[in-house]
């Protein structure tokens, strides 16, 4: 899931080629990587990859600050299709 | 009454010295405050050799330390020039350098920025101030004590405000202190504004939106609230922030706004307080604006329309139900304006039907476009409708309409501007970043309508020779000459680009095929 995840944002949504390789504790907010819009487009990949609905309330900087937290919260939210 | 916007200041510390004038992420001013601290600022200016009419660059995010050095620069005498942090370091090196800066202030934690800055710009002296300004280094030999008689007057030159610019290089948008003063003031009664107010606008100080909570807030006494950046990446922050912060108006560009009706969780803060929300800077996708209003039913709805060059210079207050019908209207004209448009016959524009571009006249006009008379002269112009007449107005090239009550309706644009974030940009500016790339042999920008966003932005090149160009390549170079809200979301390759019958790139008929994938929020990656 680690890897998916990054690869998805280090592909999309990284801008500064100097913060690649991306590292899945880098702060997502701090690097500028995560804005208000990215984070939608980061969101609808979420959802359609491992088929959940991600709701408002979860949109928290603790749940989305890194690639790590991402994962922490989709595992939380199990059952998650891995396919 | 005050005739220049630190006379504002000046007005609320006499009157109320100890009302809170700034919160700004726990760093708490009172209006006695602002007035010593940035009387300090303005000592330490003086000290540095600001003389009457310099440009002052302003490095910072808002925050109280903004805010003092603001009224700072004024009372130096100042033209503060605010410089975006967030911008790459060449496009700050060149609005510091066009505005002949030679005095910049920024937070203290920039110094690797503003010393990457001072090697772009031979002599430049740093004013460090702290994010809590009580604590400077800089300021606590200086006098706190009131400077003596006003000297500035009104046609003083206030601020300069850098927006897109079509030839490639943004320009200096010229504005003195009785300019802005039209809109404080006008605004600060529009909105309603009284002591007990507790005003917020996410804008940055570069974008003209920030006039309204930094100075018509002064004006009432009120509290300017400041909210941490990245609040916006969270909608639901923002609403927790709103509440905990006990916001009562808001001013921002609608997608922020839109953010916060879909994804906020309205239901779950209490945004009683919050009274006024106030959009500006593109059209409020109505269904979105429906959404928010049914979500926040008891708070006033304003659509303020105005270009940087002139502020806010209509306004509307939507009805429940208006946004029902389509875009809100952009309204009629605020004090001491005058607002007409004329058609392509020269005939002004009466009633619905009737298409013409939007002219404005009044006190609120730009003295101009910093160094650049021959721009200036294409946007102040004779009155078409009356050429007699000894006086310029402001051609704003928007194309309006009028619905039957009278007000004003936005169309779209006359030429290749186009909003994205609210932001400007000249698609000329992106196009001329583009050929600064010695593979890119012809390049066009064109833009996609994108309910979210205003626009996105979507970019045809075309290699020179055998070299070979990536989608990297060309983005990595887009920025470092431009803010992210100008660069191109999609790079598209082509071996050479459209003409029209007289040779020029065919930007039209490019925008006419558009992407297969307007619609989604990924990246197409062409190459």
């Amino acid at each position: 899931m680690e890897t998916i995840i990054n690869d998805y944002i280090s592909r999309e949504l990284v801008q500064d080629a100097a913060l690649l390789p991306l590292s899945d504790d880098t702060s997502l907010l701090d690097s500028g990587i995560l804005d208000s819009l990215s984070l939608l487009q980061l969101v609808v990949f979420l959802e359609e990859r491992f088929g959940i609905t991600v709701g408002d309330t979860d949109l928290l900087p603790q749940n989305f600050a890194s690639v790590q937290t991402i994962c922490a919260y989709l595992r939380a939210r199990e059952p998650v299709a891995h396919g | 009454m005050a005739y220049v916007l630190q006379g504002l200041l000046a007005q609320a510390a006499a009157r109320h010295p100890d009302r809170q004038a700034v919160s700004s992420q726990g760093c708490l001013l009172t209006y006695a405050e602002l007035d010593q601290l940035s009387n300090k600022v303005a000592r330490a200016l003086l000290r540095l050799g600001v003389a009457p009419g310099d440009r002052v660059g302003i490095l910072a995010p808002k925050s109280a330390a903004s805010v003092v050095a603001v009224y700072g620069a004024l009372k130096a005498r100042a033209c503060y020039v605010p410089l975006d942090p967030k911008a790459p370091a060449d496009r700050i090196g060149y609005v510091a350098k066009d505005s002949g800066i030679n005095v910049v202030i920024a937070d203290d934690d920039r110094t690797p920025q503003v010393n990457d800055l001072a090697e772009r710009v031979p002599g430049l002296r740093r004013l460090l101030v702290a994010a809590s300004p009580a604590a400077s280094l800089a300021l606590a030999a200086e006098s706190g004590e009131p400077l003596g008689a006003e000297r500035a007057v009104e046609t003083d030159l206030a601020y300069m405000l850098y927006t897109s610019g079509s030839t490639g290089t943004p320009k200096g948008v010229m504005i003195s202190h009785r300019n802005s003063l039209t809109f404080v003031d006008w605004a600060a009664g529009a909105a309603g504004l009284s002591m007990d107010d507790r005003v917020c606008s996410p804008a940055p100080l570069h974008f003209d939106l920030s006039v309204f909570d930094v100075f018509s807030t002064c004006e009432a006494g009120a509290c300017l609230t400041v909210m941490p950046e990245g609040t916006a990446t969270f909608p639901v922050s923002i609403a927790q922030w709103l509440e905990n912060e006990r916001v009562s108006v808001w001013y921002s560009v609608p997608s922020v706004l839109t953010l916060l009706a879909c994804f906020g969780g309205l239901s779950q803060s209490d945004l009683s307080r919050l009274r006024t929300v106030i959009f500006a800077g593109e059209v409020f996708p109505p269904k979105y604006l429906a959404k928010l209003m049914a979500e926040l039913p008891a708070a006033r709805y304003l659509n303020w329309y105005g270009p940087t060059e002139t502020n806010v210079v209509t306004a509307f207050e939507v009805a429940w139900g208006d946004a029902d019908l389509g875009p809100v209207p952009i309204g009629i004209a605020c004090a001491n304006t005058e607002v007409f448009a004329v058609t392509d016959e020269i005939n002004s524009v009466r009633q619905p039907g009737d298409e013409g571009e939007l002219y404005v006249r009044g006190p609120a006009l730009m003295q101009g476009y910093w160094g650049h008379p021959d721009q200036t002269k294409q946007v102040l112009v004779p009155n078409p409708l009356a050429p007699e007449r000894d006086e310029l107005v402001y051609r704003t090239g928007d194309l309006v309409t009028v619905d039957a009550a009278g007000n004003y309706v936005y169309l779209g644009r006359r030429d290749a501007m186009v909003k994205v974030r609210g932001y400007r940009v000249e698609l000329g500016e992106v196009e001329a970043a583009l050929y600064r790339h010695p593979g890119i042999g012809e390049a066009a920008v064109f833009a996609v309508p994108d309910e979210l966003l205003g626009s996105r932005l979507h970019a045809v090149v075309s290699a020179t020779g055998t070299t070979s160009l990536t989608r990297d390549d060309v983005l990595s170079h887009c920025r470092r000459w431009l803010p992210s809200y100008m660069v191109p979301e999609v790079i598209e390759f082509r071996a050479a680009l459209p003409r029209t019958s007289t040779g020029k790139v065919d930007r039209v008929g490019l925008a006419a095929q558009g992407p297969d994938d307007t619609g989604e929020r990924k990246l197409a990656d062409t190459h």
